[in-house]
Parts: C-alpha cells; structure tokens; sequence
C-alpha cells in the first residue's frame, strides 16, 4: 500500500499521471458502487466522473484521518445519491414491470443472465438509505466499521438498515432462495 | 413474541456483529424456534446470492475521459494552484528586502562619511537637515529649492505698503546656523541683506571656547522675507529655527481712527480759536490745542513704528563654527560614531517603512475583505454548478 501512499501524496500535489494510475486502482469499485446506487450505466458513469474530479479537487485536503478506500466510498456514495436526489422521482420499481422500467441498454441487458439483472432490480428497488448499506455491505464487502465511516452514521444505524434492506431483499427473491427450509 | 425481536437481529448476527450477550439469547432462541431457524437460513441465501453479483467494471475510456475533463479544468486545485509558487515568491520578497536594507545602510554610512558632500540632491524641502552652499559666492541654491521653501516659510501675501485695509504682520525670524567660516558668512549676510533691499542692523561676534559665534539682524522688506530667509539657511546647517508673524492690523486701525479723531477735534479747536473773544477763551483753546497735537504726534510716532516694522521684516541669526574636526589622514575617531549613525538611521528607515506597509495593508483591508467575498461567492456558484 505504499505505493497506493506515493501515489495519493503526488496526486495531491497535482501530479496527473499518479491520479490517473490511483484512478486506475479504484475506478471499478466506484463504478460499481455508483451503479448499484443509481441503478443505470448513465448515472454511474456520471456519478463516477463527478466523484474522481472531486476527489481531485478535494485530494489536498485529505488527511488520511480514514482510509483511502474509506475516503473515496463517501464521496462515491454522496455522488451518487446526489444524483438519484436531484433526478425527478421514478414510481417504485415493482417486480411485474421491471422488463420495462430498466433503463439498460438492450443489448447489455441481452448479455446479462436473468440471475443478474434479477438480483440489480431488486437492489434498486431497495429504498436509498436501506440500498446505500446493502451495496456498500454485500456488493462491495466493506465491513461495518468502513461503512461507519462512510456514511458517517451509528454503528446501530448501519445494523438496522442493513437488516431492513436485507428483510426486503429476502422477500423479493423469495423463489430464489427458498425460504421453506432447505 | 420474542421471535420478531430475533428476526431483525438476524442479519447481524449472520454477520457476527451482535454483543456476546445477545448471541447467547439468539443461539437459544433459535434452538427452540423452528420458524426463525428458517427464516436465518433464508436470510444467509439470500445474502450469499448477493454476493454473487457479477462485479461491474467501470466502461472502456471512463480514465481517458477524466483525465480530459482534469485537463479542461481551470487549475484550482488549491495545492498546485498556491504552493508551487508560494517559495519562489517567498524567496524573491526576501530577496528584494535585502537589497533595499543593504541599500539603505549604504546610503545611511554614506551620509554619515560625508555629511556636506552627500546626496545633495536627495534633499528635498526638508529643513531640518540643510547642506552648505558650494564654498563659492554666487546665487545660493537652485530657484526650484527656493519656491519649495517659500510657502513653506508661511507668507500669507505679499505685503504692499500703502493699503490701509491689508493685513500688517510684523514678520521676526531667528535662525542658529552651523557654518564654516564666520568672516564669509557675516560677508555674505551683508551682501543677501543688500541684494534685497535691506541692511544689517545689528552683529557682533563673541569666541566662547574654540568655536567662534556671531549674532546678526537683518531687516529687509517684508516681500522678500521668505526669500532672505532661505538665501540664510543655505548659509549652513540649520540648527534651529523660529519663525513668528505678529499680526498688527487691529492696533493699527485703531491708531488711524484715533489720529482722524483727534484731527478733526483739532480743527474744530482752531476754528474755536479764530472765533475767541477772550483772552482766557484763547489761552484756553491754545493749551488744549497743544495737548491734542502732541498726543497725535505721539499715535502718528506710534503708527510710523509699526509701518516700519512691518515693512522691514527681521531675522536674526546667531552662526557659529563647525567644531573643527581635528586630526588628518588617520583620525578614525568618529568611525565608530557614524556606523552607529548609520546603523540607527537604517533602523529608523525599516520602522517607518514597516508603519507605511502595516498603514497600507490597514487601508486595503476593506478591499481585502470584499474581495475575499467575491471570490467566495464566485467558488460557491462554480462549486454548485459543479465546475
């Protein structure tokens, strides 16, 4: 991680080459956060952009009070939740007319096993705060003490949601994993 | 009813994020609670499929199209924008004072060297610190110093005799001059006093100790006061100088109207005395007659004095010798004495100059602060506009 440290260090001085190698590092987890988060590839790369240019921004302030990774998730998260906020809310996405609500592009969604797109619907359809820790919990593997951090909430915040979240989830894939013992 | 309870710690506790006691309440309850035992292993399911999502990798060119917009943007990073620059001006500011600080003391040691040679120039107006003439007789000093120097002497206007309603001030100077040689100087008194229409009134010498001293009056026309006056203090080093005007005006019209008074009692007084036809009526008329003529005499003397002095304004100079210093070639006695000159004058210098920059900067400071402003306001719009 020292070089991780090098590079973080020359970025903050301006060094673009070392924040395009750090982006490198980073950049498909943010991605992914960012696209779990708002649900579409247009948003997440939107959401993505705005997070690395921010963090570019905001590099020389960073201190290393949390980690890196901790550092770059907010602002990811923020990102993107900021970017869901400000588009104009879409009704609830329920499991009959996800086929239509998705907003992937057809030959994508083409590619993507049902499983997949199954499992994305109902994380989207998850409310955000309840989204924001099961993709920062199960998509992404942070521990609760990072997503602490990340979201700067209570530790028993992060536990509720996540259980709320995981409770909604269970319900919806249901068939998948059938609750009617083994 | 302890099953609802259970259900919402489930998620933690597949995470093993519950406290030990509550573990220890979970285990049993699940032991004894067939529906909670499901409903955990539909939760683990659940999450374990999850975990299966594919991760997402950010698309082809999502780098090379941030490393465009990082480019485009205007460099505000505050590090790259401010510290890079920071030293090499830090180092040039530094580097500019020190110039000016050895600057200064040059000039100060200079100064102090050679205090009738230096910087002749660098005098302006200033009166405290006056040079000698160059050792020749001529037309002291430039007319430039001259018209510098006269207003600041404070000549009202330039009196013209015979305007009863002008302002009458008797102007008086008196001037301690460190000169060269007192046998020019008093020679040259004479001569700046005669150009001007004026004469010496008074001068007398005395040596007290080794450094002789005369005393001098000159009165000259009030017109050319400011004038003489600084043709004087080219002479030598001014040492101390007082200049007072003593405004007459009042007492003078009082003494005119007491003249006119008192004459035309007197004609009144004649016209009495043709029409007298006593002896004792006339001898009378004749005593008071010669009362009121002599007290006219009397305001009329009174009024010819004060004409004259503020006609012929005076400045009086008291000159002495420079203390001759002695020795030749090798006498470095007073070195020490003009590097600690020297020294305390640069002092002086860097205090007034840091007072000018502390007044400066308390002056800019509302600039400052609305600027400050409006730079913050802007970053606000750019920072929301998401620039």
């Amino acid at each position: 991680m020292s070089e991780e440290a090098d590079l973080i260090a020359r970025s903050a001085g301006g060094d673009l080459d070392a924040y395009d190698r750090l982006v490198g590092l980073y950049q498909d987890r943010v991605y992914q956060v960012a696209y779990r988060i708002t649900g579409n590839r247009e948003d997440a790369w939107d959401a993505a952009q705005e997070t690395f240019l921010n963090a570019f921004r905001s590099l020389p302030r960073f201190r290393g009070a949390s980690a890196f990774s901790t550092w770059v998730h907010r602002i990811a998260t923020n990102a993107a939740l900021d970017l869901i906020r400000r588009r104009p809310p879409q009704p609830p996405v329920s499991l009959e007319d996800v086929a239509v609500s998705a907003g992937d592009d057809p030959a994508e969604t083409a590619t993507r096993s049902e499983l997949q797109q199954r499992l994305h619907r109902a994380v989207t359809s998850l409310p955000a705060d309840q989204r924001v820790v099961v993709v920062l919990r199960d998509v992404q593997g942070l521990s609760y003490e990072e997503i602490t951090a990340v979201l700067r909430i209570p530790p028993g915040t992060v536990r509720s949601r996540l259980s709320r979240g995981r409770e909604s989830l269970r319900r919806q894939l249901a068939d998948l994993a059938p609750a009617a013992g083994v | 009813m302890k099953m609802g309870h259970v259900t919402e710690l489930l998620s933690a506790y597949l995470d093993e994020q519950v406290g030990s006691g509550e573990r220890a309440r979970i285990t049993t309850h699940l032991e004894a609670c067939e529906s909670c035992r499901a409903h955990l292993e539909s939760l683990r399911k659940t999450v374990a499929l999850l975990h299966t999502t594919e991760p997402v990798r950010a698309p082809e060119g999502f780098r090379a199209r941030l490393r465009e917009r990082i480019d485009a943007q205007p460099r505000r990073a505050p590090r790259t924008f401010g510290l890079p620059r920071l030293p090499w001006s830090w180092r040039t500011a530094a580097a500019a004072l020190a110039v000016v600080m050895v600057g200064l003391f040059t000039v100060n040691l200079l100064r102090a060297q050679f205090p009738r040679v230096a910087l002749q120039r660098a005098r302006g107006p200033e009166v405290s610190v006056s040079t000698p003439p160059p050792p020749f007789p001529g037309p002291p000093a430039a007319s430039v110093d001259r018209a510098a120097r006269a207003p600041e002497v404070g000549a009202p206007a330039p009196y013209t005799p015979g305007e009863p309603a002008l302002r009458r001030v008797i102007r008086t100077a008196s001037v301690m001059l460190e000169v060269g040689d007192l046998d020019q100087t008093a020679s040259r008194l004479t001569r700046i006093a005669e150009a001007a229409g004026g004469f010496i009134a008074d001068s007398s010498f005395a040596q007290a100790g080794s450094t002789p001293e005369g005393t001098f009056v000159l009165r000259v026309p009030a017109p050319r006061f400011a004038d003489v006056l600084s043709q004087v203090e080219e002479l030598g080093h001014v040492q101390q100088r007082r200049i007072s005007g003593q405004d007459v005006t009042e007492e003078y019209v009082d003494l005119q109207a007491r003249i006119r008074n008192l004459e035309r009692y007197e004609q009144r007084l004649l016209a009495f005395a043709d029409r007298a036809a006593k002896v004792s009526d006339l001898l009378a008329i004749e005593q008071e007659l010669a009362r009121v003529r002599g007290e006219i005499e009397m305001l009329t003397g009174r009024a010819r004095y004060l004409d004259r002095q503020v006609d012929l304004a005076s400045i009086q100079v008291s000159a002495h010798e420079q203390a001759k210093a002695s020795g030749g070639f090798w006498d470095f006695s007073g070195t020490l004495t003009k590097v600690q000159m020297a020294f305390l004058a640069t002092i002086r210098q860097l205090l007034r100059a840091a007072e000018t920059v502390v007044v400066a900067v308390s002056a800019l400071v509302p600039v400052v602060v609305l600027a400050g402003l409006a730079w913050f306001v802007v970053r606000r719009v750019r920072v929301a506009r998401g620039i």
